[in-house]
């Protein structure tokens, strides 16, 4: 079970860049047929059989984020993006190769982590504001603003599981846009919700840009990148295929189905 | 991962929150709610007062022997309540492990959290029993703390150590509920240390070398009667820090596993 570690730093110094990815490289083991359990892995260890086949995701990324920045990072579904953005926020460890945030990162892989059918919709507020980093007092300070925003005040103490899926986004949105951090990952949050609801996803990544936020976007919406990112990356099987001006790599992104 | 650093606000803040979760799901959609958490070992322990105590009659010779039976339950039940969930929960937290980045110990803490607040419920219904029962309040009462203590230590450096395995291995889940029926028969808790004593001492012996009956004997010891067989006072020779030496290791062994493996839990889950 040894397996090379590459590392990730976390620093704060305000001169240096939000992100630095040097070399990174992220293989996983995929298990060939059924490899889980105990009595399986010890016949394959009698059989001399591995159990595994190395599945290599991303083959060396090297790339710098610049302070307010508002990166798109692009690609086929498979070609690595959203192993990418894990590692970056930690959830993975890189295998090779090192990483280096500064400042505070605030990961959105899922809108709504944590949330809970079982409890109200109050419960699953606090739930999900203490996994983004909020204490018991800051969200009673932004609770009704919360409720306010989703729309959806009558439904507070309503379990989860009766809300309907668009409700359920609608709120978890509303809780991720109050946290703060220096820098945001967003993975395809904005994939879902009726029309309202995408105008205020718009008015949010508005802001984000005016504000000179630091953030990184994976997206498939071509829109959304040429809208609002100021850089954008191609990422085609484990590696960059293309760095620059968001319209060249939109370009780029839909030449690769031609 | 440095001392600041694991008890660092938001952390405690997370702990706080999954914890107050764990709670209250566990007695979410039934009538009786928090209720269950007083009423489960009482019922066990009505079982066992039945069979034990009236029908086989052991136990006869040691003095409030109900409250004696009925801690020694409550303890069983919260080191076998942490183990479990302890155990459970890295697996049972996939879907967030997969999706934020904290340090994965947070979440086997919280699950054995909910454990120690139902034992603390209990612990106040032990000291009521014991009351009404005829025990005088006495200082030895504190010595119960340090072996509860111990008992938890011993909980946690296993669901560590199992815990982290049982991601890659779900067996080990299936493999510790016979560990655990097997277990409850090695510790005395049903059937008096003295029973086996009078038998054969070196089995009296052994089994008073487990953490688990050591920990146990000491609350009852502290909390009940002192006429209580101890480890200390029973072996009463330089061995009686072995239990102290098991638990010692399991939880060190536990943590060092456990931080070794978490790396790649959010890949394995």
């Amino acid at each position: 079970m040894k397996r090379p570690i590459g590392t990730r730093a976390e620093i704060n110094d305000p001169n240096a860049p939000a992100i630095k990815v040097e070399h990174l490289h992220k293989s996983f083991r995929l298990p060939t047929e059924q490899a889980f359990g105990l009595k399986q892995t010890i016949f394959n260890r009698l059989r001399g059989i591995k159990g595994y086949r190395e599945q290599k995701v991303l083959k060396g990324l090297d790339f710098t984020v610049n302070q307010g920045e508002f990166l798109g990072i692009v690609g086929r579904n498979g070609s690595g993006k959203s192993t990418l953005l894990k590692i970056l926020a930690g959830i993975y460890y890189p295998e090779k190769g090192s990483i280096t945030v500064n400042g505070s990162l605030v990961p959105f892989i899922e809108l709504g982590v944590g949330f809970n059918p079982e409890l109200t919709g109050r419960e699953n507020v606090y739930l999900n504001g203490a996994l983004l980093g909020f204490s018991n007092e800051e969200m009673d300070a932004m609770y009704d603003e919360i409720w306010e925003f989703a729309e959806l005040k009558d439904f507070q103490d309503q379990k989860l599981k009766n809300y309907s899926s668009g409700m359920q986004v609608r709120l978890a949105f509303s809780i991720a846009i109050r946290a703060r951090g220096d820098i945001l990952l967003l993975d395809e949050v904005l994939a879902v919700g009726d029309a309202a609801f995408q105008q205020k996803c718009n008015d949010y990544f508005e802001n984000l840009k005016n504000n000179h936020q630091t953030v990184i976007l994976v997206t498939h919406s071509m829109e959304n990148v040429r809208k609002f990112c100021t850089r954008a990356i191609l990422i085609d099987d484990g590696k960059i295929i293309k760095d620059g001006k968001p319209d060249k790599v939109a370009d780029a992104y839909l030449k690769l189905w031609s | 991962m440095s001392i600041p650093r694991v008890l660092n606000r938001k952390n405690r803040i997370l702990l706080k929150e999954l914890t107050k979760t764990d709670f209250k799901l566990r007695y979410q959609g039934s009538v009786l709610g928090y209720l269950w958490a007083l009423l489960r070992p009482l019922m066990m322990f009505a079982i066992l007062y039945i069979v034990f105590a009236k029908l086989l009659r052991i136990g006869g010779d040691i003095p409030h022997y109900p409250v004696y039976l009925l801690c020694g339950t409550t303890m069983w039940s919260f080191f076998t309540e942490c183990t479990s969930q302890g155990i459970q929960a890295i697996v049972n937290r996939g879907d967030l492990l997969r999706k934020i980045s904290f340090p994965k110990y947070i979440v086997v803490v919280s699950a054995t959290l909910t454990a120690v607040i139902n034992m603390l419920i209990n612990l106040g219904v032990i000291i009521i029993f014991a009351l009404i029962n005829g025990v005088a309040p006495s200082p030895t009462w504190l010595l119960a703390i340090p072996a509860i203590f111990e008992l938890y230590l011993l909980s946690l450096g296993l669901a560590f150590l199992l815990g982290s395995i049982n991601v890659k291995y779900r067996d080990i889940t299936s493999i510790w509920d016979v560990c655990i029926q097997a277990l409850f028969y090695a510790v005395p808790i049903i059937y008096p240390i003295s029973m086996v004593a009078s038998t054969s001492e070196v089995a009296a012996k052994i089994i008073l070398l487990n953490p688990i009956s050591q920990a146990i004997q000491d609350i009852r010891f502290g909390l009940i009667t002192t006429e209580t067989i101890t480890t200390w006072n029973y072996l009463a020779s330089p061995a009686v820090i072995i239990p102290i030496i098991l638990v010692a290791a399991t939880l060190i062994f536990g943590a060092i596993t456990f931080r070794r493996k978490s790396k790649f839990f959010a890949e394995e889950v």
